[in-house]
């Protein structure tokens, strides 16, 4: 059977700190594009010595509302994306051809397991490893809807998606955070960039002081991270306040804060079990998470194979 | 090429900390030998979970070559030596701590005699007694073993001797002769593709040596899980080489 032809593609936005090591981890695919979002820095100059082919588009508030569209663009059979603060390792050439070659006439997708680096720390508690992504597909059969972190549509359909087990496959290595202070600034950026409701009427300031309980609560593995872990959640639950806080500065008139009175009732608000439950599962309570959390569980006590 | 150019190959799953001691003997010996700029420390993080943080790698002054999957002993030196291509390779186990004298005294070796591909390095454990000094091949089954294993160190002479084999987990090989066979075979799962290529080496007329000058220290097999592969490699070890190498154990 030929070998098939794997285009790579790389979305960036002033990426030029990380892009370099993401284009050198993808040397070896058969077409390297590049789309850019109207970069300030070097990033364009750099994807041009990697022989990238350059596509400029308009700047969108993430990277799912263009990702089809440079996708259909794509020569390769097979389609590889990576974010420009993610890269492959030595070995991802052989790993991939061969999960295409073993799996390809079966699958039409592959669900790749990601490392989440807090600067030189993989973070392995609560869910944060294996993180599926969906980045391995045959061209046309995988969709993303345009809204910010919802998972990719297989056309063909979800039978047609295959999970790579750790250790089996490639893995992406993604450096979210070069540092503690880097999350802090990028989620209040997050923050005070987000779109908050506009009825006074409604507000609640004990629902997000119950969030950061949650938070707390849930993001805190030191058995997996340590500290690290614990200061992450100190700064999700952090967040979730300061949400609160620039929700209730956007609204006309101010309704009453009732930070005494939110303090006491949003602990009232997290019952245990549910913590419990969610951390034994995963941070997610929908059915779904749930089945998954489950079959992660079972799957895991199957014996390896070589 | 400069012809001491070095590249150090020290393939790792997990164990960090030894590794960090691995690199910072590894880095005097280089010191010592005047090679620490012209060579390159290759560090092939073998699948380890969560991988080897590339910071501290680099802190230490090498090289890291991410692998996902795990791979034979044979393919990570392989993939290491096709990154970094040098006028010698010096395979090196991440469990060897080698003295300052070591590598200029290999590197002497293969000056002083222009027919040796293959230079070993005399090793004890922490015992003090003799981990390598040389490999022999015993009758029928028993193949080959390290002489006086286990044994003290005083009862083999210091002075430089030629074998059939050498151990790879200090070895310094030519780049004309790696070139010429193509690494080490990857068939073996892991354990014996050093005593293989040495074989082979010796077909094609190298000459193979052991440096017994110095004295580096060797706690051997430390990575969990290594020793069962040792098993199948031993099958296709003896299938391929028993009756064909010289009974000299």
């Amino acid at each position: 059977m030929p070998k098939p032809k794997i285009t790579g593609i790389v979305h960036t936005r002033d990426s030029a700190a990380t892009l370099e090591a993401a284009l050198a981890s993808l040397a070896w695919v058969d077409e390297l594009m590049v789309v850019d979002m109207q970069s300030r820095d070097d990033s364009v100059a750099i994807a041009q010595r990697h022989g990238a082919v350059v596509h400029q588009t308009e700047v969108a508030p993430y990277v799912e509302v263009v990702r089809n569209r440079f996708v259909a663009q794509a020569s390769g059979d097979w389609v590889l994306v990576l974010d420009s603060d993610e890269y492959l390792s030595g070995d991802a050439p052989e790993l991939v051809q061969s999960l295409i070659a073993d799996k390809g006439g079966s699958y039409d997708a592959f669900a790749l397991p990601r490392y989440n680096y807090l600067g030189e720390q993989v973070m392995l508690g609560g869910f944060r490893h294996p993180d599926y992504q969906v980045r391995l597909f045959k061209k046309g059969a995988v969709l993303w809807p345009g809204t910010l972190h919802t998972p990719p549509v297989i056309t063909t359909g979800p039978a047609r998606l295959w999970e790579v087990l750790p250790e089996r496959g490639p893995h992406i290595h993604h450096r979210n955070y070069r540092d503690l202070r880097q999350l802090i600034s990028r989620q209040l950026t997050y923050a005070l960039r987000d779109i908050y409701p506009d009825d006074p009427a409604a507000f609640d300031f004990a629902a997000y002081l119950a969030r950061a309980h949650q938070q707390m609560a849930l993001r805190s593995a030191p058995e997996a991270d340590g500290d690290l872990s614990q200061a992450m959640a100190l700064v999700m639950a952090w967040d979730a306040v300061m949400r609160g806080l620039i929700h209730w500065d956007s609204l006309e008139p101010r309704p009453p804060l009732n930070m005494l009175d939110g303090f006491p009732r949003a602990a009232a608000q997290v019952p245990r079990w549910e913590i419990r439950l969610r951390r034994y599962l995963g941070r997610h309570l929908a059915l779904r998470h749930l089945l998954r959390a489950v079959w992660v569980r079972l799957r895991a006590l199957l014996p390896k194979r070589g | 090429m400069s012809p001491n150019q070095l590249t150090v190959i020290i393939p790792s799953r997990g164990m960090l900390a030894m590794l960090e001691q691995c690199l910072a003997a590894l880095g005097r010996s280089l010191e010592a030998a005047g090679l620490r700029e012209q060579s390159t420390v290759a560090v092939v993080d073998n699948a380890t979970a969560p991988p080897l943080p590339p910071k501290r790698i680099a802190a230490a002054g090498a090289e890291l070559l991410r692998l996902d999957a795990h791979h034979s002993f044979s393919q990570a030196n392989n993939l290491a030596a096709r990154r970094w291509p040098a006028a010698n390779y010096l395979l090196l186990n991440n469990d060897v701590l080698l003295q300052p004298e070591t590598i200029a005294e290999m590197l002497g070796l293969l000056e002083r005699i222009p027919q040796a591909g293959i230079c070993g390095a005399r090793m004890v454990f922490p015992d003090g007694t003799l981990q390598h000094a040389g490999v022999v091949f015993g009758p029928g089954k028993k193949g080959p073993y390290h002489l006086l294993r286990a044994q003290p160190s005083h009862l083999m002479p210091r002075v430089d001797r030629e074998f059939q084999a050498v151990t790879g987990a200090c070895m310094l090989i030519r780049h004309e002769l790696w070139q010429e066979m193509g690494g080490l075979d990857e068939s073996y799962p892991f354990g014996l593709e050093d005593i293989d290529f040495c074989l082979r080496a010796r077909q094609r007329g190298r000459r193979i040596f052991c440096c017994q000058d110095s004295e580096s220290l060797h706690f051997e097999s430390m990575t969990p899980g290594r020793v069962k592969l040792d098993v199948g490699s031993r099958e296709l070890f003896m299938s391929r080489w028993q009756g064909r190498y010289t009974i000299d154990g």
